[in-house]
């Protein structure tokens, strides 16, 4: 199966979607389909609802011994809080990109901090802006177009979250675009259309739902066809 | 919250509870639940340690995220056991080509399962039981294997040696006859 899929075949498909089980050029192109299309939509929502009410039905079984209060105490653990917990190294990638989101937003454009700055001074920035706004951490994908990578989508964890789109300036589809969230139990919830493009080379969003349940950000054209997505492989950088 | 009252409230309210840090209320959503999650994660590792590993981490991660739950897309426990489900799936360290029969996983043949003594709320998938039993063979297994296990239907199609296409079709057909008794309840 290639290029466009009309609603019969993403009917047929619908359950293997809201199993996660849908496969390849299959799947991405049913994918595109529900940009577009509230009743399939509709339809994959449903299915997903048997998908969750079927591991009720999963058989009980006592756990060993202790288990309850040990995850009493896992959940009274104090909260991993980059103010106040030193920062591991896997980390700095992270803080990096994530410092120099925010103050190359702030700049409007960016090119120079990006040029510059070192690590420590990008890792102070990214726990000052974190302090103020009491968020919990940032992420970034790389935003891809039908010929690679257009630009870069960061996301903030805070409340409330937001993300932050950055065009390249060589971007050429300059309009108007449907945005999607697709989350990480495979929900679809759209946005207010953004203009991107042209003099808009920024855009900020602000997320409906965690930036950890957040899978992929979709900006379609107005026939609901997906351009450009950037997806998120990871749904907390300190898990 | 008051201890004594904390263990009469709703799957949501606890859920509300343990997002907002009440300890009461954290105690109470896992004694509530501890049972039906480690089961879970148990039928999937089918390893006491790693099962309990998988529903802890299901336990914390339901938490950390309890505000992201949506009543509208489902009950508590089913958002919550989705999510013990995918802990599970990522830690099999390969997939497991052995049968797996469905008896092992689902309670087709009990009544409502227990709660520790709770009363868990389970109507949508009660209505799922019985249809469920009654589906053919074939298509039950490969629905727990997709449902339960994560295997796509190619990975079916290797496992059983069936056509892939049937397999989809299996696949397809019980989730239709399962969606349509959701919905005929919800219609009522």
């Amino acid at each position: 199966m290639t290029g466009e899929i009309g609603c019969d075949q993403v009917r047929d498909l619908a359950p293997e979607l809201a199993l996660g089980i849908a496969e390849g050029h299959e799947r991405d192109a049913a994918l595109r389909h529900l940009t577009g299309c509230a009743a399939c939509r509709e339809l994959v929502s449903e299915f997903s609802s048997v998908d969750g009410e079927l591991l009720v039905l999963a058989a009980g079984k006592d756990p060993p011994r202790g288990f309850e209060s040990r995850v009493l105490a896992r959940l009274a653990e104090p909260s991993r809080d980059s103010r106040t917990e030193p920062l591991a190294p896997r980390r700095r990638w992270v803080v990096a990109v994530a410092a120099a989101a925010v103050v190359a937003a702030a700049l409007g454009g960016g090119s120079v901090f990006w040029a510059t700055a070192d690590d420590r001074r990008l890792a102070d920035s990214y726990q000052a802006v974190l302090s103020q706004g009491q968020g919990d951490f940032f992420l970034a994908a790389p935003l891809q177009g039908s010929d690679g990578r257009v630009g870069t989508v960061f996301a903030y964890q805070g409340d409330p979250s937001w993300a932050m789109v950055s065009i390249q300036p060589s971007f050429p589809e300059e309009g108007r675009f449907h945005v999607q969230v697709v989350t990480r139990d495979g929900r679809y919830l759209t946005l207010d259309d953004v203009n991107l493009g042209g003099a808009d080379q920024a855009q900020g969003l602000q997320l409906p739902v965690d930036t950890s349940a957040v899978q992929e950000l979709r900006f379609a054209e107005s026939d609901g066809r997906a351009v450009l997505t950037a997806t998120f492989d990871t749904a907390n950088p300190w898990d | 919250m008051d201890a004594s009252l904390v263990w009469n409230l709703s799957d949501e309210s606890l859920l509300v509870g343990l997002g907002s840090g009440d300890p009461d209320a954290a105690a109470a959503f896992v004694r509530r639940f501890q049972r039906r999650v480690f089961g879970l994660t148990f039928s999937i590792l089918r390893d006491r340690g790693a099962a309990e590993d998988a529903a802890q981490e299901a336990f914390v991660r339901a938490w950390r995220h309890a505000s992201a739950y949506d009543v509208r897309r489902g009950s508590v426990a089913a958002w919550l056991l989705t999510i013990a489900r995918n802990v599970s799936i990522n830690m099999l360290p390969a997939r497991r080509f052995d049968p797996i029969d469905p008896q092992d996983v689902l309670a087709l043949d009990s009544r409502r399962p227990r709660g520790d003594g709770i009363e868990v709320r389970v109507v949508d998938s009660e209505l799922l039981r019985e249809p469920l039993a009654r589906l053919p063979d074939d298509q039950r297994r490969a629905l727990v294997l997709a449902v339960f296990y994560g295997f796509t239907a190619r990975e079916i199609s290797d496992l059983d040696g069936v056509p892939l296409g049937t397999v989809k079709t299996r696949i397809r057909s019980a989730m239709v006859k399962l969606r349509s008794q959701l919905k005929v309840s919800d219609d009522r």
